[in-house]
């Protein structure tokens, strides 16, 4: 950590720790990208979820970013609360230490990003976010030249934000309530919502210091033993749907209500039904790397 | 005003049953190889005979390991990357126990060679080493899920603890288990005494004691903890994880080995090989409820 970053940081950066450049919020002359999202303007409309699964084709059944729905109160007094999830782009981010290939940095201008050529597939950086914000590439995607079994996420679009654009789901947010932007700039719209509104972020207690804010967050919302309590009976359905088709390759996945240890065996069975694709991936690797 | 929640995405919880397998063998494979040590390096005689046959348990668990971790990597072969320098990332659980899994086997391949060469003094220098890295292999992979603070169930420094004591009672286990099947094929004067099965039965009674102390302190940690411990114990453990849990780890792995340990019948051969087979498949139900439990509620989050 540079001297500079010790003296503006709060006492918890000494957690910089693992393959990333020293944390720059609040460092004059540097770059912060961050996300404040204003969950009053929010209306719900998932735009930004299909503006992100268009921008980098993200498969069915995963995503980069969604929409938590939930119910408040009850008729006649009640409303409907959204609140979009993303990757938090972390200072402090437990996926970063924790990978074991350093496919996983983080960049100095707020960027949590993922290498895919270094990413070996091992689902440790998954298992570490606390917000679920990694997913894991399937097999088969329907362009051949994109990344397979291997862990991706939201960039940030940093393919945008460095060609001067916002990222796919701030420019087609329909209601302004996701703002992009340079926390260190005083200018900026980001930088004036961060000092002048009540902010809140996901899980606090963890000390990633996420870099998505979010106003009028909702605390039962953003509560994980709150979420898991509280959902409707369809969505615990979906759940096990989920659970029960996930078609892909060894996921520790146990459906409720059902016999756990059959899962565990069936897990086990997926398990060595995916050992051929992944051969075989190799295999095309191979073939590519000698003979094309 | 109460909050419902109607839609989420949902996830998948990354890591399943290989994971849970790999830490049961290299929690059998450490627990055994401490029974190796016995004779050799803490100097405890009447051990030696049974040295070699643990040693090659322990190598034999353990070279099923890198099948099962390397198969559930999604790019297998970039499993070479996990020793490279410019890839190896010294923050990573997963990075030390790497150095661990590929040390621990040579280790006890070394250690084996002096034992079988009948070399005391070089089987007690290598013997000490080896343990260690067995022990640290097993530790390793209690960290590995620790160091995730956002996994509550996981979270918890007893953790390494947890694992290390099943592992000395699952490794005990399956060794007075494959004794007994080697008794069968050997010629009397060259069979492990049954003194020796009772004494070491009598150690796996008290790894038991201890394991279940630690369950307590896990139990008071998530009843006194956190509303998510609260809610993994709750109802992850007791509810979709029961089986796991309840039956398997506490009912078949700890207490009917403990009242066959601790009343007249650890006198007999069904008791102490009855416990010993008990034991050893019990343990892995809490490598279960350990992996897949603590993924749990994270994935509707």
């Amino acid at each position: 950590m540079t001297t500079e970053s010790k003296q503006k940081s709060p006492a918890h950066a000494l957690r910089e720790y693992g393959s990333q450049t020293p944390g720059t919020k609040g460092i004059p002359g540097k770059r912060r990208y961050s996300m404040v999202i204003d969950l009053r303007k929010c209306i719900g409309c998932m735009s930004c979820v299909v503006a992100c699964k268009a921008e980098y084709g993200v498969p069915l059944g995963v995503w980069r970013t969604w929409v938590m729905v939930a119910d408040k109160g009850r008729y006649p007094d009640s409303r409907r609360i959204f609140m979009p999830r993303l990757c938090n782009h972390c200072d402090y981010p437990i996926c970063v230490r924790n990978c074991p290939t350093q496919a996983t940095f983080k960049h100095e201008e707020g960027f949590v990003l993922q290498r895919y050529n270094r990413c070996i597939g091992c689902r440790t950086c998954v298992i570490a976010c606390p917000y679920n914000a990694r997913h894991f590439l399937p097999a088969k995607r329907t362009n051949n030249n994109l990344p397979v079994l291997v862990v991706d996420k939201c960039t940030f679009c940093i393919h945008r934000v460095k060609k001067g654009l916002v990222p796919a789901c701030v420019q087609a947010c329909v209601g302004g309530a996701r703002i992009f932007g340079d926390v260190n700039d005083p200018k900026s719209e980001v930088a004036r919502l961060v000092a002048r509104e009540k902010l809140t972020v996901l899980k606090p207690e963890l000390g990633t210091s996420p870099s998505v804010y979010y106003i009028g967050g909702d605390w039962e919302i953003m509560d994980e033993p709150h979420n898991y309590k509280h959902r409707t009976a369809q969505q615990k359905e979906e759940f096990n749907t989920y659970k029960r088709n996930h078609h892909g390759d060894a996921f520790g996945d146990i459906v409720e209500g059902e016999n756990t240890m059959y899962h565990v065996g069936k897990n086990m069975s997926d398990f060595l039904a995916s050992i051929p694709h992944k051969f075989f991936d190799v295999v095309a690797a191979l073939k590519k790397l000698l003979f094309a | 005003m109460e909050t419902i929640i109607t839609y989420n995405a949902v996830h998948h919880n990354p890591w399943g049953t290989p994971i849970t397998i790999y830490f049961w063998l290299v929690g059998a494979s450490a627990g055994s190889f401490v029974l190796s040590a016995f004779g050799w390096v803490f100097g405890i005689k009447r051990y030696k005979p049974l040295a070699l046959t643990a040693s090659i348990l322990a190598i034999v668990m353990l070279m099923i390991v890198p099948v099962l971790l390397i198969w559930d990597l999604g790019k297998p072969f970039r499993f070479i990357y996990l020793m490279l320098p410019g890839y190896w990332h010294g923050t990573a659980p997963m990075s030390w126990g790497t150095l661990l899994i590929l040390s621990y086997p040579l280790s006890m391949f070394v250690y084996t060679y002096f034992v079988i060469k009948n070399n005391q003094k070089w089987a007690k220098i290598t013997g000490i080493i080896a343990i260690v890295l067995a022990l640290s292999t097993h530790w390793y992979t209690g960290v590995v899920m620790e160091l995730n603070p956002g996994r509550y169930l996981n979270h918890t420094p007893l953790a390494p603890l947890l694992f290390l004591t099943g592992a000395f009672i699952s490794g005990i286990g399956l060794m007075i288990l494959v004794l007994w099947i080697q008794n069968q094929f050997t010629r009397p004067e060259k069979r492990i005494k049954w003194e020796l099965m009772e004494e070491m039965a009598q150690y796996m009674m008290y790894g038991i004691v201890f394991d279940f102390f630690l369950l307590f302190l896990d139990f008071m940690q998530t009843q006194y903890g956190t509303a998510s411990e609260y809610l993994a114990h709750g109802t992850v453990l007791m509810e979709i994880f029961f089986t796991p849990y309840i039956w398997l780890e506490i009912v078949i792995g700890l207490l009917i080995p403990l009242i066959l340990l601790v009343t007249p019948l650890k006198r007999t051969r069904i008791g102490v090989y009855g416990a010993a087979f008990l034991v050893a498949v019990g343990v892995y139900g809490m490598r279960v409820w350990w992996v897949m439990g603590g993924q749990y509620i994270q994935s509707f989050y």
